[in-house]
């Protein structure tokens, strides 16, 4: 912890240092990821990540609801044209969903989601289904790390093209 | 409607929070989100004062929406949510938003943009505090008496527990005597205790309790309802009968599963109920008398394959017991016991085991790739020793399969009538095997024996009493709370296709016959939205997650919602 | 609220004509369910001006543009306009807007309107063979869409589709299929968006102007009235033919060069779709198409031609009970017909009596099949001298 802290002052002092120059390039390089979690399984994985003090890049916005099977696609295509640059839907492991099927469902519906992505000429990997339980707190923080950089890279590529 | 009086609140949660983030500055970005006329920062929200805070804000500034952002709804929620209530605003007008465990905690080194974050989470639950509406929490009346299917060990347990609590029962066997399997069973492990004694000491304390009614070769004919109000009806004999009860407890235990016979052709290692019988019908034989002398016993016969993955549980320690039963009554027995593998699990059964191998039952280890075969005509059984390396002859006067425990064939009407589910083998499925053992995911349904898995005496014994005091619960309450947070159906739009049954989980949403719209039964409806989202017709919303609410809360995440 | 968009409608529509009959009214399949429901009595508000009431009542959207009330009204009220100019101005009042589907399909149409190259050709196996470029394209319209969309109903829009690249290649005809076809937009359109449908509007007539083609062809009949009529009243008028498979194959078969074989249904029963009917007038080709396959019979179903019944709900927004009970008196009658087969000339009739069919409140013994899969099932394989029938284009 105190490592962690000292750790912290070092940015900090750095980043004063660097923050006009920082301020900007820093803001560029997290891109935006509406993440649905569940209210049982995966929000709760999220606070897990929080509880440990996993670390993971500020580029999640999460929004609550009380079974993944509450999204349609939507909700997610939505989200994707609104700015998102990534979607994650989360839900309980199938066998622990809280709504028995829900997860599953939600399943179908990212799968769904993805279909229509395709024809619609949308990068399919923009989008990502996760099943985090309340005690994988770990998987949640690694999701998140590997994810924004999944996203990141996306990007680079998709200007690269450009 | 009312003019928009939102207030924020953002906690400091001393430096668990403001270590990492700004929160003056978020509770200052905060003051100029539509709709928000108050907005602080508190270093401890849910301490007294902090809660008086915002209570004293409520009032002073006639707020009449509340965020907090501070930590997790999953602890504090009901903390904030009382402060609200305390001050007239309803419950449901309060909206939490995360900016410890999804933002300080996890972004210690980021400061600025974790500020950032949680300026854009704080707009977040503006947006969608702004669309929120207020509910009641219904409470729901119980019934207070309950309904146990199945009358073996489980059932009985179950209603006896309940019997004494004062509680009135139903208890409905199918077969015409109380017991189930033990009416089969001979001596019982790990006490050898005798089965008859043991279930008719049980039966007579069953029958001491006046407010228990007892129904045999009884069936199910129907059941409705929910939590706290089930409509049954039951046909015992030839006539039925209605009841009412608050809870339910399925007892309704498993079969032992008996290869098919076969007249030509092949049965399971030779099966023929004769010569090569299962380890029930050596029991039904062990009260008579055995008198065969060389007994071998195969384990896992029907059970760990492709057509039943499972194991069956209780076969190790009924062989182990069986063949010690068999070795006291007679010394010269031999008994051999091929086994794949033997799982004597806890201080007395491992201690049976050695007591079987002391008294010198044989176990031979089989693989399943090269299974005993059995050659009735030269009565011996053949089996691949690994350790040899080759084939061995075991003599035999007896074979005794340990076939597994098996569902009932018509388990599925059950579940249906209760609208729960059973895996793949028939076996009923608990909502979670550590969070909600014993309960069903549907509210008052509960689960307890080999109906659930199989069990032996001594667990389904507990889980009967844990199944039981689970249904007692709501019946000594006699009432359950229901949180709104439940889908809803508007009538015009519904066009009764029917596809929100077929979704869900709870059948708390079904066609009514007369209107063929759909209806959704409050008490049973968890909010899950899963028919929400599958309405062709958008004819269903989810009271406190409309999809309105998630699109604004969507939007302010991009972009500052224009006043 | 702007007086002049309330005028103009009231211009546009004819409105002020109405002489108050109640024609309409008494024509309006969802009138005949939903008492709350009279085009009469919003034409009145509209010309009393009373927009307002009109808005905050949800009805608006249960019209299907069916356009049984405009061919009807002896005062040329143009009510499925009205409908459209209604909508329009209700969405830039930021009223809370109808959908069904949970708007994914307006979503999906959307995103079209971005100029993302799409993946929906896909579907295009090898035995079928399309052209790059040439005179003559096949419109697919939503069909890729709707195979994702409503696959829970066990339908495949699509096999449409094969089945007019299918037919077409019979007839000598290789189409351009193109990848960056979009959504017509008519729905949207009659969503009051006209803002996405313009911009749709334009990717396709760009499409089509630099795939080269002369002659499109359509399964579905609301995108080939949209290119047809609708496209030239916003973005002028283009050379390009534009005809509905039905169409082809009739010709086909009245100048032999295309030959239905028998099938084993006798009994067929034809649902007029309401754009192909009352919108594009084409009555008798799809109906020649039936008669011309041997030892059948078409049988007449009551309602038919000008004055047959919308399949329920419209452009996307007005799933309703009443829909459904729209539904349920058209399959009633097709049942009554004693047909085994009702056969439909529009992707939407087909999803939509699917979906009727699919409930468990009542039980039909008819059996529902869009038109292309009955010709390409019944088509004649002997005759292979595609060449020298090939048809110009």
């Amino acid at each position: 912890m105190k490592k962690k802290k000292t750790n912290a002052k070092i940015t900090k002092a750095k980043m004063t240092k660097a923050k006009k120059i920082k301020k900007k390039t820093k803001k560029l390089q997290y891109p935006k990821i509406i993440t649905f979690a569940c209210n049982w399984c995966s929000y709760a994985g999220a606070d897990l990540a929080g509880v440990s003090r996993f670390q993971y890049p500020p580029s999640l916005r999460l929004i609550r609801v009380m079974c993944a099977g509450r999204i349609t696609p939507t909700f997610i295509l939505d989200a994707l044209t609104d700015g998102a640059d990534g979607v994650i839907v989360s839900g309980c492991h199938f066998e622990d969903c809280h709504y028995i099927s829900g997860s599953r469902k939600a399943e179908k519906v990212v799968e769904t989601t993805r279909k229509l992505m395709h024809l619609l000429g949308m990068d399919g990997r923009r989008l990502r289904f996760e099943l985090i339980s309340a005690a994988e707190g770990q998987k949640f923080a690694t999701v998140a790390r590997e994810f924004t950089e999944e996203i990141t890279n996306l990007k680079k590529e998709k200007h690269g093209k450009k | 409607m009312n003019e928009l009086r939102i207030g924020v609140f953002v906690c400091k949660c001393g430096s668990n929070i403001a270590g990492f983030i700004d929160v003056p500055a978020v509770a200052e970005y905060a003051k100029g989100l539509p709709g928000v006329v108050f907005a602080r920062h508190n270093l401890y929200s849910c301490s007294e004062s902090g809660t008086q805070t915002i209570k004293d804000s409520i009032r002073e500034h006639n707020l009449n929406r509340v965020v907090v952002a501070a930590c997790t709804p999953r602890t504090h929620e009901p903390v904030f949510r009382a402060a609200c209530e305390d001050e007239g605003l309803n419950q449901f007008l309060f909206e939490f938003v995360n900016i410890r465990e999804h933002c300080s905690w996890v972004h210690m080194q980021e400061r600025e943009l974790a500020t950032q974050k949680a300026k854009e989470l704080v707009r977040m639950g503006v947006a969608r505090v702004a669309l929120l509406e207020p509910g009641e929490m219904t409470e729901v009346e119980v019934i207070p008496s309950a309904l146990v299917i199945g009358g073996g060990i489980s059932g009985i347990t179950a209603a006896t527990a309940l019997g004494s609590m004062g509680l009135k029962v139903i208890l409905a066997e199918r077969e015409k005597e109380l017991g189930g399997m033990l009416n089969d069973l001979y001596k019982l492990y790990p006490t050898g205790e005798d089965a008859r004694e043991f279930l008719d000491k049980r039966i007579k304390t069953l029958k001491k309790f006046k407010n228990v009614e007892i129904l045999t070769s009884s069936e199910i004919k129907d059941i409705e309802g929910y939590i706290g109000n089930y409509n049954v009806i039951i046909k015992e004999g030839k006539k039925e009968k209605d009841y009412k009860v608050g809870t339910i407890i399925l007892a309704t235990g498993a079969l032992t599963y008996k290869p098919k016979k076969v007249s030509k052709g092949k049965s399971l290692f030779n099966y023929d109920g004769k010569n090569v019988i299962t380890q029930i019908q050596l029991e039904n034989r062990l009260i008579k008398g055995l008198k065969e002398k060389k007994v071998v016993m195969i384990q896992c016969a029907g059970s760990r394959v492709p057509e039943r993955i499972y194991c069956s549980r209780i076969c190790c320690m009924t062989a182990i017991k069986n063949g010690m039963l068999l070795k006291k009554a007679n010394k010269d027995a031999e008994v051999t016991i091929l086994y794949r593998d033997l799982q004597t699990y806890g201080t007395d059964y491992e201690d049976e085991l050695r007591e079987a191998k002391k008294a010198g039952v044989k176990f031979i280890r089989y693989s399943k790739e090269k299974p005993p075969s059995v050659d009735k005509k030269k009565k011996f059984v053949s089996v691949h020793h690994e350790l040899l390396g080759r084939n061995i002859e075991i003599p035999f006067d007896l074979v005794v399969l340990s076939t597994p425990l098996i569902a009932h064939s018509d388990v599925k009407k059950l579940s249906q009538k209760l609208k729960v589910p059973v895996d793949e083998h028939g076996f009923f499925l608990e909502a979670h095997v550590k969070l909600r053992p014993l309960e069903f995911a549907t509210d008052g349904v509960f689960i307890c024996g080999c109906a659930h898995w199989p069990a032996d005496i001594t667990e389904s014994i507990s889980q009967a009493l844990g199944a039981t005091s689970k249904a007692a619960i709501p019946l000594l309450n006699l009432k359950v709370t229901v949180e709104p947070i439940i889908s809803y159906v508007d009538e015009e739009k519904c066009t009764g296709c029917g596809i929100c049954e077929e979704n869900c989980p709870y059948a708390a949403i079904t066609k009514d016959p007369e209107t063929k719209k759909a209806k959704v039964t409050e008490v049973i409806c968890k909010g899950c939205g899963i028919c929400a989202s599958n309405c062709p017709e958008q004819a269903i919303d989810i009271k406190h997650y409309k999809d309105e609410q998630f699109s604004a809360q969507l939007k302010a995440a991009f972009e500052e919602v224009k006043t | 609220m702007a007086k002049n968009s309330i005028d103009e409608i009231i211009k546009k529509t004819n409105s002020y004509l109405c002489i108050d009959c109640g024609e309409c009214t008494g024509s309006c399949p969802v009138s005949r369910v939903n008492v709350n429901y009279s085009p009469r009595l919003n034409v009145e508000k509209m010309v009393l001006g009373y927009f307002d009431e009109i808005k905050k009542d949800e009805n608006i959207w249960s019209c299907l543009v069916c356009g049984l009330c405009s061919k009807r009204c002896p005062s040329d009220v143009k009510y499925d306009e009205f409908i459209k100019l209604s909508r329009k101005e209700i969405r830039k009042h930021n009223e809370k807007l109808n959908y069904s589907h949970n708007r994914i399909i307006q979503k999906s149409m959307e995103i079209m309107t971005q100029g993302n190259t799409q993946k929906r050709t896909e579907w295009i196996g090898k035995e079928l063979k399309v052209s790059k470029k040439g005179k003559f394209l096949y419109f697919t319209g939503c069909l890729p869409y709707f195979e994702v969309i409503f696959e829970y109903l066990n339908i495949h829009p699509l096999e449409t589709a094969g089945n007019a690249v299918k037919i077409l290649n019979k007839l000598g005809i290789e189409p351009v299929v193109n990848n960056s076809e979009v959504c017509c937009g008519r729905d949207l359109l009659f969503n009051g968006d006209e803002e996405n449908f313009l911009k749709l509007a334009k990717i396709n007539t760009k499409m089509l102007k630099e795939s080269g083609a002369e002659k499109v062809v359509f399964t579905c009949p609301e995108c080939l009235e949209t290119l047809k009529e609708i496209y030239p009243e916003y973005l002028g008028k283009t050379d390009v033919e534009f005809i509905h498979i039905t169409q082809l194959v009739e010709e086909a078969v009245k100048k032999g060069k295309l030959e239905l074989d028998s099938s084993s249904i006798k009994k067929f029963t034809y649902q007029d779709p309401c754009i192909l009917g009352r919108g594009l007038g084409l009555y008798d080709e799809p109906r020649n198409i039936i008669k011309s396959i041997p030892e059948t019979e078409l049988l007449p179903i009551e309602r038919e031609r000008e004055n047959s019944i919308c399949c329920g709900p419209s452009a996307w927004v007005s799933c309703t009970n009443y829909t459904k009970r729209i539904q349920h008196v058209r399959l009633g009658q097709a049942e009554k017909t004693g047909a085994e087969v009702l056969i439909t000339a529009c992707p939407k009739c087909y999803i939509h009596f699917s979906c009727a069919l699919s409930g468990d409140d009542e039980d039909y013994k008819i059996k529902l099949m869009d038109i292309t899969t009955l010709i390409a099932e019944t088509m004649k394989s002997k005759k292979k001298h595609t060449d020298s029938h090939r048809l110009e284009g």
